[in-house]
């Protein structure tokens, strides 16, 4: 039907084609043209050159390091984001939306003041400080600070997904399940996980390429140490200042297509739901027109 | 924050406390402790950090090019996201996941990569030069990293908005007499406002705090394109701990002013013609 | 304003949504397009606006081709099914709205605008509601502001979607008759859709019936009812009971005569409820049944009967199940007042009404 509501509800055909030129256009100088430009620079010295760099071994170690700390906050975000949005979108209480205001609290805060939040706590003038070198504990400069402030930056992603969610599911198909005699477990193991599990997968997409790209928060509290604290896009930084700009974009080259990953799959997930919501729809009886 | 009365699902009590305490331990207490060690200052020496000379500059930078990048983004966005819900062309699919890439690029990749194109033997910049245009290591180079950033706020706040909107709205209208541009004018852009307005306050509060995109491209010159958060930086670098303290401080009151006016927006956008109070409730 | 449509054809894909739709309105009659979702009766009105064009045909206004004037040129007063309301404009800048995109040269001054705003307001009787958003009000309340906003600009047509549908029963049988009323006043022509043969019957002049994109019948809201043309309309309109000859040869033949050329598996006969006459002694011809459930329902008392294995629905007045004190498991013969029997696919071959 779309194809006839057009010819009422159209732009001119010249105002279409501006519009058209001006948005691409747009979008081919700010995103397109950046993209491609990380692979060019990449492989200006060629394919030799880009394979040595990445065979460095502070590349190689601090691609490992970056790795390692998306793995360890992974979990941590995947139980504090579903229990929150149990809490907030399954029941009534108080607070509520101030609640929902502090989750997001970290995306509104600069990466930089949350460096230096966790630096003043653990750092050696810091409130912990004295405590901490006494016993020998490392955490700011060390590998404890770098997934402290990880988890503070991506903690938002996964609640922020499952709550819209769950709120519009309502909780008439956990009642049915309880009634039916399920344990707490089983709820939630055979009906809350199957519906939420495309939005948390969503979310922690998201998380993921966050906290595998965060830069100014793990820049105030990694202390720069090559082959033991350096992740992947503080390395890139350095390569970059020491202007070894084939180094530089080979590493960042890794993101990139860590980057278009997380699009990909970003992009599949968002189907797969619209299509399980359509399939939903579809299943209710045709409305009267 | 009691259950307001006997819940059936289980959990709540659970799922509450667990939320809570890891709010708390990641987020309330380092942010207060930020707050409590800027408390050490008196007002007076606070003051005089946080309206310095640099400090006052590296505001006007910050704000300035993120309004400006807000703005820009504002407008293109609003063009993309039309064009995205409203048109179709080849490749219209990947095009709209290609707008998250600012989302999803590493802030520091972005940086050192628009810092290449516009500098002046880059791609766009070699091309600027002649013209007398100077992007990279300027101020208007942080409005350009800046704009990357912001762009898929605004853009991902409008689809939705602009796909609810109702066909029928936009025939009443053309019943009525209305040519395009007056239903585009009266009845549409006035419907999308108050999301265009949050995708702005969205992309500027994102730009105000943003840091690593920024550094490559923008040349760090003290009083001219030096943005706040650097300026904590260099303030730590040079073990000035407590200037980096009062200048956190005022970010972080910035950011809660800025979670707060798009929290105030998106309840004006919901609510704005639905205000109706049980007096004016009699109804037929 | 007259309206003519001439063999109007519409696909959507390999869907048909109208064949061969002939159609005329004459000026200040009221239609009611009326049929099950999915029959084309939406198609062919928003053909009728312009907001869609049809593949074949042709649609006239005052003798006038239309196909190349456009929606906003047409005059037509659209109301929408869910009244597509300008959410952020108040009520009066909804019904100013089509005054005010006038061009210049027309356009009426402020002070016009107002007074005309006002008055149609006061016509729909939400005068006092002028500065209220179309949130802040009902649905009845909304569908009225649909009505004036559409008829700001003085329309030569009146085109309604289902204008009643979304609406509680109550404040649907209100706006019908204040429809009428509004419609006679205003001598224009107007076409409403409905899928509520209730509605259609009460409110419009003439009733158009559809079903799966053709026109079925076309008459007087009497003429549909009492002689409808297709086994179809007999059934969309109002209950029936469906008798396949076979078991009930007894009727046919009261009915149809028996015609040699048609077998009799052919044909099925069509009683409404309210027909069929209840007796406790046999008739000739007549049927025998057993009562399984009597409901008292508003006026009438409404007799489920068992047939063999078929189900038999009889409506009586209430005084007349008083005198006939039915109980449940009774036997009793039924005989039809008035029957109509069709050819199976759907051909009338005779009617024959056997009076008491």
């Amino acid at each position: 039907m779309s194809g006839h509501l057009r010819r009422v509800n159209a732009e001119p055909r010249w105002l279409r084609a501006l519009l058209l030129g001006v948005g691409l256009g747009f979008l081919f100088f700010f995103l397109a043209l950046p993209l491609l430009a990380v692979f060019v620079e990449a492989f200006a010295a060629g394919w030799t050159a880009y394979a040595g760099a990445l065979n460095d071994p502070e590349t190689r170690s601090a691609i490992g390091l970056t790795l390692f700390v998306a793995l360890f906050v992974l979990p941590f975000n995947i139980v504090f984001g579903v229990a929150a949005a149990w809490a907030i979108a399954k029941f009534d209480f108080r607070g509520k939306s101030l609640l929902i205001t502090l989750i997001d609290l970290p995306f509104a805060v600069s990466p930089v003041v949350v460096g230096l939040v966790f630096l003043l706590i653990f750092g050696a003038q810091g409130l912990f400080g004295p405590w901490l070198s006494a016993h020998d504990i490392k955490v700011v400069f060390a590998l404890p600070g770098i997934i402290i402030v990880t988890l503070f930056i991506t903690s938002p992603f996964v609640a922020r997904e499952l709550i819209p969610l769950m709120q519009s599911q309502g909780k008439e198909e956990e009642e049915a399940a309880l009634s039916l005699g399920a344990g707490a477990w089983q709820m939630f193991r055979r009906v809350t996980l199957p519906n939420i599990k495309w939005g948390l997968l969503y979310g922690v997409i998201l998380a993921n390429a966050r906290a595998m790209g965060e830069f100014g928060a793990v820049s105030v509290v990694s202390g720069h140490i090559r082959g033991e604290t350096n992740t992947l896009p503080l390395h890139v930084e350095i390569l970059y200042n020491e202007y070894n700009a084939v180094g530089a974009f080979a590493s960042a080259s890794v993101l990139a297509l860590l980057a278009l990953v997380t699009l990909l799959a970003k992009t599949i997930v968002e189907w797969r739901m619209r299509r399980e919501n359509s399939m939903l729809s579809a299943d209710l009886p045709a409305e009267k027109t | 924050m009691s259950a307001s009365r006997r819940q059936i699902l289980p959990g709540f009590g659970l799922s509450l406390a667990c939320t809570l305490a890891y709010l708390s331990l990641l987020i309330l207490l380092p942010l207060s402790g930020l707050a409590f060690r800027a408390s050490h200052l008196s007002p007076a020496e606070f003051w005089a950090i946080a309206t310095g000379e640099r400090a006052l500059a590296s505001y006007r930078v910050t704000f300035g090019a993120s309004l400006l990048a807000a703005t820009v983004n504002a407008f293109f966005g609003l063009i993309v996201a039309w064009i995205l819900v409203r048109y179709s062309f080849p490749g219209k699919r990947a095009i709209d996941a290609l707008v998250d890439l600012p989302f999803a690029l590493p802030t520091a990749v972005a940086g050192i990569t628009l810092a290449t194109l516009y500098a002046d033997n880059g791609w766009i910049g070699r091309y600027l030069e002649p013209l007398g245009v100077k992007v990279a290591f300027t101020p208007f180079g942080i409005v350009v990293a800046l704009t990357f950033i912001g762009l898929p706020f605004v853009v991902r706040t409008l689809q939705p908005v602009i796909e609810d909107i109702e066909p029928e709205v936009e025939e009443a209208a053309a019943s009525l007499g209305a040519s395009r541009w007056q239903t585009l004018i009266r009845v549409l852009f006035p419907a999308i406002f108050p999301a265009l307005l949050t995708g702005f306050t969205l992309a500027f509060s994102r730009s105000v705090g943003e840091y690593g995109s920024v550094i490559f491209i923008a040349g760090n010159m003290p009083l001219i394109s030096e943005i706040t958060p650097l300026l904590i930086i260099s303030k730590l670098e040079q073990y000035d701990v407590v200037g980096a303290t009062a200048l956190a401080m005022v970010m972080l009151v910035i950011s809660f002013v800025m979670l707060l006016a798009v929290n105030a927006l998106q309840w004006w956008a919901a609510n704005r013609h639905s205000e109706c109070s049980p007096s004016m409730g009699a109804r037929r | 304003m007259s309206i003519e449509i001439r063999a109007i054809g519409k696909r959507f894909g390999n869907f048909v949504a109208l064949e061969d739709i002939n159609l005329h309105i004459p000026t200040g009659e009221l239609v009611a397009l009326l049929g099950p979702s999915g029959c084309g009766k939406t198609t062919l009105l928003r053909i009728i606006a312009g907001m869609e064009t049809a593949d074949v045909g042709q649609v006239l206004f005052a003798g006038e081709e239309t196909a190349h004037v456009h929606a906003r040129d047409r005059k037509v007063g659209f109301v929408f099914q869910h009244y597509a309301l300008f959410r952020h404009m108040s009520v009066f800048e909804n019904v100013a709205f089509g005054l005010r995109v006038k061009a210049r040269k027309v356009r009426p001054a402020e002070a016009e605008i107002h007074s005309r705003v006002m008055a149609l307001l006061k016509l729909v009787q939400l005068d006092w509601l002028a500065d209220r958003y179309p949130s802040q009000l009902s649905g009845g309340q909304r569908q009225r502001i649909a009505l004036a906003r559409a008829l700001a600009v003085e329309p030569r047509v009146l085109l309604l979607d289902e204008p009643f549908g979304a609406l509680d029963t109550q404040v649907r049988k209100e706006l019908r008759r204040w429809l009428r009323r509004l419609h006679d006043e205003m001598q224009i022509s107007s076409v409403f859709v409905t899928h509520d043969q209730e509605e259609a019957l009460e409110v419009a002049d003439r009733v158009v019936v559809m079903k799966q994109g053709r026109i079925e019948q076309i008459g007087s809201p009497d003429e549909v009812y009492s002689s409808p043309a297709t086994p179809f309309v007999y059934q969309f309109l109002g209950n029936v009971n469906v008798f396949h000859s076979r078991v009930h040869g007894a009727w046919a033949e009261v009915a149809a005569e028996r015609r040699e050329d048609v077998p009799e598996s052919a044909v099925t006969a069509f009683v409404r409820p309210h027909d069929i006459e209840i007796e406790h002694h046999p008739l000739t011809g007549g049927l025998e049944a057993t009562v399984q459930e009597v409901h008292a329902i508003g006026p009438w008392v409404r007799v489920e009967l068992a047939h063999a294995s078929e189900l038999i629905e009889v409506e009586l007045t209430r005084e007349r199940a008083t005198i006939l004190a039915l109980a449940k498991g009774q036997q009793v013969w039924l005989k039809p007042r008035q029957i109509r029997v069709f050819a199976a696919p759907g051909k009338t071959m005779e009617e024959g009404g056997s009076g008491i």
